[in-house]
């Protein structure tokens, strides 16, 4: 018998009380949006064919030549989508690990963007579903349903475990893998599309995609927003969270909701791509503490970063040849699982 | 949050000698229990009959009265054709693959006394898919693509090996570990998949799901040979990793030298589920649910070494019956159907272990 306990995280630059100092926090935001500019410029300065900061400056300037604004403007759709998608799943990530108190909750590992999958390549194939708003409204109760039964599945029996939960997602994502892979195969036409979207890529799309699952992230986000407080409540437990006025049961659906919303707009708009709302979070509460309030802030000018760049990186390191976002995060983010794993404490 | 890393068959309150032996002269006694005489009996049953479904059923199917003459090898014309060309070779890998999971997995899962310890959990299958899938994009046709996915599986496993940092013994740890090689795996894979053009394409996604269409008598070969040339081998230490599912220093005790018997049950584990993969790709689950499936029927201790074989083969059979003649999609790769399957029973087994308190 062990128990498998994850070290609290706690921050650098925080008082003993966990809430970070005012200055440091300051210093941090800007640092934060810095990084997420420099990610913005990589974003439009960077792919198969490179240009300045200086032609970049030319372009918005409206003074560069017409191939060289053709090649810049041509990166403004993946640039925005990346920063929304990176947004969703950060900020779903940090929902997840909040309501769950599971420091490997992410919707990707919870077969929440499985559950969108399989409910968008399902309305494609059946029901002719085409073009992003429609991908975007079949992919939402697929993923709201997948989370559910996840989170059934897992907190069956005696209180529920960070592996439980984990294993249940799997559980759910293979079958529904299964269910993917049996209608695509059989369904050349929705194959060809598929292949390109379940991978996970920010390019080859363009604005009506990002108009589309806007609404939806946006509801999500505020919503997020509204749940700050109520997640601190609830990681002190159940008990201290009604004792301080606040409702876990109501935290935890509006965490779910809210989650489920945004992992869907991200899936529906880009593929599912994994990781981003693993790691985003846990890099958070090292930098900021555990004030979740502050947590959802650097989540969602983190995760654009670490998407974008993510995306420049595949843009830069096979040219001409791009390779899509969602394998370079499975590569930087699968080695931080794994390092993760050695470090879980108190297991035999 | 507690985990325990036993196997999850109920314990037997204390060690008694089984019951029933079968005598053999003077030095031979070999353990029979009678649940386990039954279950092997009915697991034999119902695998004859899915294999007399496979030969007979569907448009192609073969009269049941020309069985036996099909079997004696003089079948007539299309019969002849079906039976050799076409569904005895298939029906003949499905058995040997299903038989060569089963058995790796249950050896698996004794080893690392951890029901979770199985070729699927620890990045066989997406190792095996990756391996493949860079086969195809960077060598087409110089590289056989089942090596690559042997060379995938084995990467993968050793990868989920050092990553745990505790081996394979930890539930929690194994689980982790696994998804992310298989998401590294996923993510290779899915590339290549798109970077192919759509037929090549097509054909891999069905390798990589694991399919048993098109099969020749010579992949029957490999995996019987494999297989009979592992079967002895492992009769030898199921006793031992009997004994050894008590622990270290209790088998140590008894001589059962656990060390030495792990050691050889995980390099045989290891090459059944590698010729599995070469031979039919990465079929999902059934190495993890076959042993627990036998554990069930018996209520016993121990490895269940035989059983499991014989009910991943059963498993496997029904399952390619399910792809040949189910008319939901066409011709699928069985492996699919495996996935779906094994995955729903594991989601339940689960979810009883848990109401159980363990894991």
């Amino acid at each position: 018998m062990a128990t498998t306990t994850v070290a609290p995280p706690s921050g650098t630059g925080t008082s003993r009380s966990g809430a970070a100092r005012p200055a440091f926090l300051l210093l941090m935001t800007v640092a934060a949006v810095v990084a997420l500019a420099v990610a913005l410029g990589a974003s439009v300065m960077f792919g198969s064919r490179s240009t300045s900061f200086g032609e970049v400056l030319d372009v918005l300037g409206g003074s560069a030549d017409a191939n060289v604004t053709a090649i810049v403007e041509s990166r403004y759709p993946r640039t925005v989508l990346g920063v929304l998608a990176g947004l969703c799943l950060a900020v779903a990530g940090t929902l997840m690990q909040g309501v769950s108190r599971n420091p490997l909750a992410e919707p990707g590992l919870l077969g929440i963007n499985a559950g969108a999958s399989a409910s968008t390549v399902a309305a494609t194939a059946w029901l002719g579903a085409s073009g992003a708003t429609d991908t975007m409204l079949w992919a939402l109760p697929g993923a709201l349903i997948a989370g559910v039964l996840v989170h059934v599945i897992g907190s069956a029996g005696t209180g529920t475990s960070v592996v439980r939960l984990v294993l249940a997602g799997a559980v759910l994502t293979a079958v529904l893998m299964a269910f993917i892979q049996a209608v695509t195969l059989s369904k050349p036409q929705v194959f060809d599309s598929y292949r390109y979207w379940v991978v996970g890529a920010l390019g080859g799309r363009d604005f009506d995609v990002f108009w589309s699952v806007l609404p939806f992230a946006a509801v999500g986000l505020l919503l997020a927003l509204a749940l700050g407080p109520g997640l601190n409540a609830l990681a002190l437990g159940d008990a201290t969270a009604v004792a301080l006025g606040s409702n876990p049961a109501r935290t935890r659906g509006g965490g779910l909701l809210a989650a489920t919303l945004l992992s869907a707009a991200a899936t529906a708009a880009v593929g599912p791509i994994a990781f981003v709302g693993l790691a985003v979070p846990h890099v958070v509460r090292a930098l900021v503490g555990v004030d979740f309030r502050v947590q959802l802030l650097f989540s969602a000018l983190l995760g654009p970063t670490l998407l974008l760049l993510a995306d420049v990186i595949g843009r830069t390191v096979m040219r001409p040849s791009e390779l899509m976002v969602g394998v370079v995060t499975a590569f930087i983010g699968a080695p931080a699982l794994l390092i993760a794993v050695r470090r879980m404490r108190g297991t035999t | 949050m507690t985990l325990t890393t036993e196997p999850t068959a109920p314990a037997r309150e204390s060690v008694k000698a089984p019951r029933g032996y079968l005598v053999v002269g003077r030095a031979v006694a070999v353990p029979m229990r009678r649940a386990s005489v039954l279950a092997f009996a009915g697991l034999l049953v119902l695998l004859l009959a899915a294999a007399v479904a496979t030969l007979t059923w569907g448009r192609l199917g073969l009269d049941p009265a020309d069985l036996p003459a099909a079997l004696l090898g003089d079948a007539q014309g299309k019969d002849r054709f079906v039976f050799n060309r076409l569904r005895g070779p298939r029906l003949t890998v499905a058995i040997g693959v299903g038989a060569a999971l089963g058995l790796s997995g249950a050896l698996f899962q004794s080893v690392t006394r951890n029901p979770l310890g199985s070729p699927d959990v620890i990045g066989l299958s997406a190792g095996a898919g990756a391996g493949a899938a860079i086969c195809a994009l960077m060598f087409p046709g110089t590289i056989p693509v089942a090596l690559g996915a042997l060379i995938g599986a084995v990467a993968a496993m050793a990868l989920v090996y050092v990553s745990t940092g505790t081996g394979f013994r930890n539930p929690a740890r194994l689980v982790i570990a696994g998804i992310g090689v298989a998401a590294m795996g996923a993510a290779l894979t899915q590339y290549v998949v798109y970077a192919l053009e759509r037929d090549k394409a097509s054909v891999l996604t069905a390798y990589v799901n694991g399919s048993l269409t098109a099969r020749s008598w010579s992949d029957a070969t490999t995996i019987w040979l494999v297989l009979l040339a592992v079967a002895p081998l492992t009769a030898l230490i199921s006793r031992r990793l009997d004994i050894g599912e008590m622990g270290d220093d209790i088998s140590e005790g008894l001589g059962a030298e656990p060390k030495k018997a792990k050691t050889l049950a995980v390099i045989l584990a290891i090459a059944l589920s590698a010729a599995a993969v070469s031979v039919s790709g990465p079929i999902a689950f059934i190495a993890l649910t076959a042993p627990q499936i036998a554990r069930r029927l018996t209520r016993g201790s121990g490895p269940h070494l035989l059983l499991s074989a014989l009910t991943g083969g059963l498993l496997l059979v029904a399952a390619d019956l399910c792809a040949q003649q189910l008319p939901l999609f066409d011709d699928l790769p069985v492996g699919i159907y495996t996935m779906a399957i094994g995955g729903a029973y594991l989601g339940h087994l689960l979810v009883r272990e848990w109401r159980r308190g363990v894991l």
